[in-house]
């Protein structure tokens, strides 16, 4: 026994795991990702047709919430080694030598049976099979099929992030509906312009490059990315008024959306025109931080008009 | 159970970030009990009070 613990005390402390606290537990779950999962899939539950009771909305929330935490720690598990060479995922307790490989994915496989078997038992059946199969997309289908093999790794990658509004959606009605179908594509068409806007920073650019990841800018060059940008905004806007089709929203979202889709073109059109120098990557970082702040006002803006009791226009399908 | 630690790999500092880390599952393990209660009771909703005898 004696001789284990020596053999132990000489291991380093790294290998052995044990040395990760509870915020670096908590960071595995990518907490920014995770407030975005949240919002949109409580603006699913919102959005739905018909009622829930308000404590198993904080279930079904609550799941989808640990759910995306899971993939989060899974996607730092498999994707240590790239992170460790990458500035911005650097720190990330798995490269960082704070978890251990083997921790994070005990941890993050705990999580996601966990949450899927959660929602399952306690919200509805439907919800729970999209939020497994949300969890699958994200880790087999983007982290370790698509992302080290294809500069189109965001495009049919970020799927795994658009479905948490069908997720809620589906706590509520028990369907999968045209109406959760819309905010998926919103959130779809969204991803690429807003992640290339990123990948085009030469910091950013110069890690994913230095890694090997084949996106778009490092493969395709910077030229190529600013065309698909644009050209995935001026398909975006007309996505954006998708739910009014449906019958999910009302005047208010439309009008509000025809102006931020303007906005939005206005900033991908900067993008593309303006090639060299510093104002160059400030136009690219105008346009990431547009897009974040426009996915939040868009979805919240289906929040706004059902807290106002604004009527929906009849649906043209669905 | 003193002369164990002192014989374990792990410092005091381990042993405090074990000791963060054991609380915090305690917590979630709580927390997930109270959880599975509530919803019982509310999934129940009036169906006990409304059963015939």
């Amino acid at each position: 026994m004696s001789d284990i613990n020596a053999q132990l005390t000489e291991t380093p402390a790294a290998v052995t795991g044990g040395q990760g606290t509870v915020k670096d537990f908590f960071a595995l779950l990518k907490p920014r990702v995770m407030s975005l999962v949240i919002f949109t899939a409580f603006v699913g539950i919102i959005a739905a047709p018909g009622t829930m009771h308000p404590w198993l909305a904080f279930v079904a929330l609550l799941a989808i919430a640990v759910g995306a935490g899971a993939a989060g720690a899974l996607n730092m598990w498999y994707d240590a080694d790239i992170d460790a060479l990458m500035k911005r995922t650097a720190k990330r307790p798995v490269p960082a030598g704070a978890i251990t490989p083997s921790e994070a994915l005990g941890f993050g496989m705990v999580l996601a049976v966990g949450s899927v078997l959660v929602l399952g038992l306690l919200v509805n059946v439907l919800a729970s099979a999209l939020l497994a199969f949300t969890i699958f997309f994200y880790i087999v289908v983007y982290t370790m099929w698509l992302k080290r093999l294809t500069p189109q790794n965001i495009v049919i990658g970020g799927a795994a992030g658009a479905f948490p509004p069908m997720v809620g959606w589906a706590s509520v009605t028990g369907s999968i509906d045209l109406g959760s179908i819309a905010l998926v594509l919103i959130i779809f068409t969204w991803t690429p312009p807003h992640f290339w806007a990123l990948a085009l920073w030469k910091k950013i650019n110069a890690d994913y490059t230095n890694a090997g990841v084949p996106m778009l800018p490092v493969v395709a060059g910077a030229d190529e990315t600013r065309r698909q940008i644009l050209l995935y905004t001026l398909l975006l806007v007309p996505v954006t008024l998708f739910p009014a089709l449906t019958g999910t929203v009302g005047w208010l979202y439309l009008i509000a959306n025809i102006a931020l889709g303007a906005m939005f073109i206005w900033h991908a059109w900067r993008v593309y025109r303006i090639r060299e120098g510093q104002e160059a990557e400030i136009a690219c970082k105008k346009l990431f931080g547009f897009s974040t702040a426009w996915l939040f006002i868009v979805f919240a803006l289906i929040l706004v008009e059902r807290a106002i009791g604004l009527p929906s226009f009849a649906p043209v399908f669905g | 159970m003193k002369d164990v630690m002192t014989n374990t790999p792990f410092g005091p500092e381990d042993m405090a970030r074990r000791k963060k880390r054991a609380i915090a599952m305690a917590l979630i393990l709580v927390a997930l009990a109270v959880l599975f209660f509530i919803t019982t009771i509310v999934r129940l909703g009036g169906s006990v009070a409304m059963r015939s005898m």
